[in-house]
């Protein structure tokens, strides 16, 4: 039965497509136009000779491994805590629940000067490391704790949907079945979920590697200590802007490498019962 | 059964409208001299920037400081004379307010507004289509930059006031230092500017005459051992070490005389050997607004605006 339309139902269908190839288009393009422009703004010869910039290397050396650490981190402990906050009611579920969305919301300048408030060697907590002369703010340390606060939130949250959403079916039978709650959730619970996991880390990895304010923030700026890629994309685009468009480029393609290696592994399938 | 039909009449009469009220605001809004007045606007006296109505908008990084609009009806943000955005190195930016107040009691009816950030951070601003009427730089090799690229209005370009390199500690002194040469202790913790700020490079070339004259080349390399942070831009060396999280941090004289009494210690260098930074200050060839950018120029340069500027601990050129 046709509704009835000033349009035929052909015309209708036609517009319709148009529609939707506009609306695809515009959003792939607006996504993909920047990206594309950063290539042709400079030429492989430049390129290639500011990649033996020692700035540049310490800048890309520097941010794979802080943010590497920052995401192992996160897994390492994420993990079991969103499975248990999943799996236990306790007293101030809603706080910490809201908690850890909040870096999501904070700006990121914000964070950085938090942790600086914090850990700094004025702060509340940091005077009393520095008496054992342990020192946090302006070291690789900082980096770390700083990318750790603003992107643990991306990790956190699709584990607690994730554990919130698997079927309790399967958890239960393994418990009739004498299995300890913890090679439960490493046998059981953590294959099940880890396509979703691993997305979750993937956008915490890019999350960590962008990381701009919280880090000059509460790590400051020295190249080859603190001087991630963000921060010397900054500094680069003022003073050089070549080395800038250079490591733009570059974190460009370390993130289109970082997902397309994950859109391979995420293809293996999850064991279903 | 009719109801299906009329729903889709109503909506495609609706959108033809919007679309025919988006190209009647468009056609209003981008012709700037005529319409002194645009619905988006406040007029009275906000805190906070709104966005600029022309196509070519006014890219601002750090917080542009604004000026209370007296009781006139006119709103600040148009093109139209007697407007003028400046574009001011950031070693300005307490300043700023007292410079505003002072330029419209000299012009009445003119208003400024500043785009504060780091001279470096500026200059690719405007080589990249950012609008200015005037341009306060802090350092003549971006001046000259500027000036080769043609962006400023021939015989516009003076020198406006300079400044020296100081050297500041937090108040309570952690590290107990008494002299330049206690910069190079080992475990000193220095921020300065990067090399593309023009703090940093005074910085640079006034460390750099100091291990010529008076101490070592020793104690150049441990003074640059001891830096902890490149900062993008003066104030941010000043804030490291006024939060105390430094021991001590290069910077221009004016932010030293400027602070209230008690955020820092100095310790300064000896004339000879420290870096003389002159800012210098041009309109821009893009302005719409030439005369009142000439009238803020002029401002600038008068008895008057030369004595905030020393008010604030700048140096007469």
């Amino acid at each position: 039965m046709n509704t009835p339309s000033i349009f035929s139902e052909k015309i209708q269908r036609t517009i319709t497509c148009i529609g939707a190839a506009v609306l695809v288009a515009s959003v792939t393009l607006y996504l993909a136009f920047p990206v594309v422009a950063l290539f042709f703004r400079t030429t492989p010869e430049l390129f290639f000779t500011s990649l033996s910039n020692p700035d540049v290397i310490s800048a890309l050396f520097l941010s794979l491994f802080t943010s590497t650490v920052s995401l192992g981190v996160v897994i390492l402990v994420g993990t079991p805590f969103a499975y248990v906050h999943c799996r236990n009611d306790y007293p101030g579920k809603v706080i910490v629940d809201t908690l850890i969305d909040l870096p999501l919301v904070l700006p990121p300048a914000v964070a950085g000067l938090a942790l600086l408030v914090l850990w700094g060697r004025m702060g509340i907590l940091g005077h009393y490391l520095s008496l054992f002369g342990i020192s946090i703010a302006f070291t690789t340390l900082a980096v770390i704790m700083a990318q750790i606060f603003v992107a643990s939130p991306f990790y956190l949250r699709q584990a607690k949907s994730l554990f919130e959403q698997l079927d309790p079916v399967y958890e239960q039978t393994a418990r009739t079945l004498g299995a300890s709650p913890l090679r439960i959730f490493a046998l059981i619970t953590l294959p099940l979920t880890a396509n979703g996991l691993v997305s979750g880390a993937v956008m915490t990895f890019g999350r960590a590697l962008g990381e701009f304010g919280a880090t000059i923030m509460f790590a400051g700026n020295l190249p080859g200590v603190t001087q991630t890629m963000p921060l010397a994309v900054y500094v680069g685009m003022e003073g050089n802007f070549t080395v800038g468009l250079t490591i733009s480029i570059l974190l460009v393609i370390i993130s289109f490498a970082i997902m397309i290696a994950v859109r391979l592994l995420a293809c293996r399938e999850a064991p279903h019962a | 059964m009719k109801r299906p039909l009329k729903n889709q009449i109503i909506i495609i009469g609706i959108v033809c409208g919007l679309l025919l009220l988006t190209t009647f605001f468009a056609g209003c809004m981008s012709s700037p001299a005529t319409q002194p007045v645009t619905p988006a606007i406040s007029t009275t006296a906000v805190p906070a920037p709104t966005a600029l109505p022309t196509p070519q908008a006014v890219s601002t990084t750090k917080a542009p400081v604004v000026i209370a609009t007296t009781s006139t009806p006119a709103p600040v943000y148009t093109y139209s004379e007697g407007n003028v955005v400046a574009f001011t190195a950031a070693s300005l930016k307490g300043l700023t307010p007292k410079l505003a107040t002072d330029f419209e009691k000299m012009y009445p009816g003119h208003h400024v507004v500043f785009n504060l950030d780091g001279t470096q951070a500026l200059r690719t601003q405007v080589m990249n289509g950012a609008y200015a009427d005037v341009f306060i730089s802090a350092s003549n090799a971006y001046t000259t930059e500027l000036t080769n690229g043609g962006y400023f209005v021939d015989g516009t370009v003076k020198p406006l006031t300079s400044n020296y390199v100081i050297v500041i500690l937090p108040a309570n002194n952690p590290a107990n230092i008494k002299s330049l040469a206690d910069l190079a202790k080992p475990g000193i913790k220095i921020a300065m500017g990067d090399k593309s700020v023009p703090v940093g490079t005074a910085t640079i070339a006034a460390i750099g005459n100091l291990a010529k004259s008076t101490y070592n080349q020793d104690w150049n390399t441990s003074v640059m051992k001891n830096i902890v942070t490149y900062e993008t831009s003066e104030p941010g060396v000043a804030t490291k070490v006024a939060l105390g999280e430094v021991d001590a941090g290069f910077v221009y004289e004016s932010t030293y005389t400027a602070s209230p009494k008690g955020t820092y210690t100095a310790i300064t260098i000896p004339k000879v050997d420290n870096y003389l930074q002159t800012y210098t200050i041009g309109v821009m060839k893009q302005s719409t607004s030439k005369s009142a950018a000439s009238d803020f120029e002029n401002f600038m340069l008068s008895t008057i605006g030369q004595q905030d500027l020393k008010d604030y601990g700048f140096r007469p050129v």
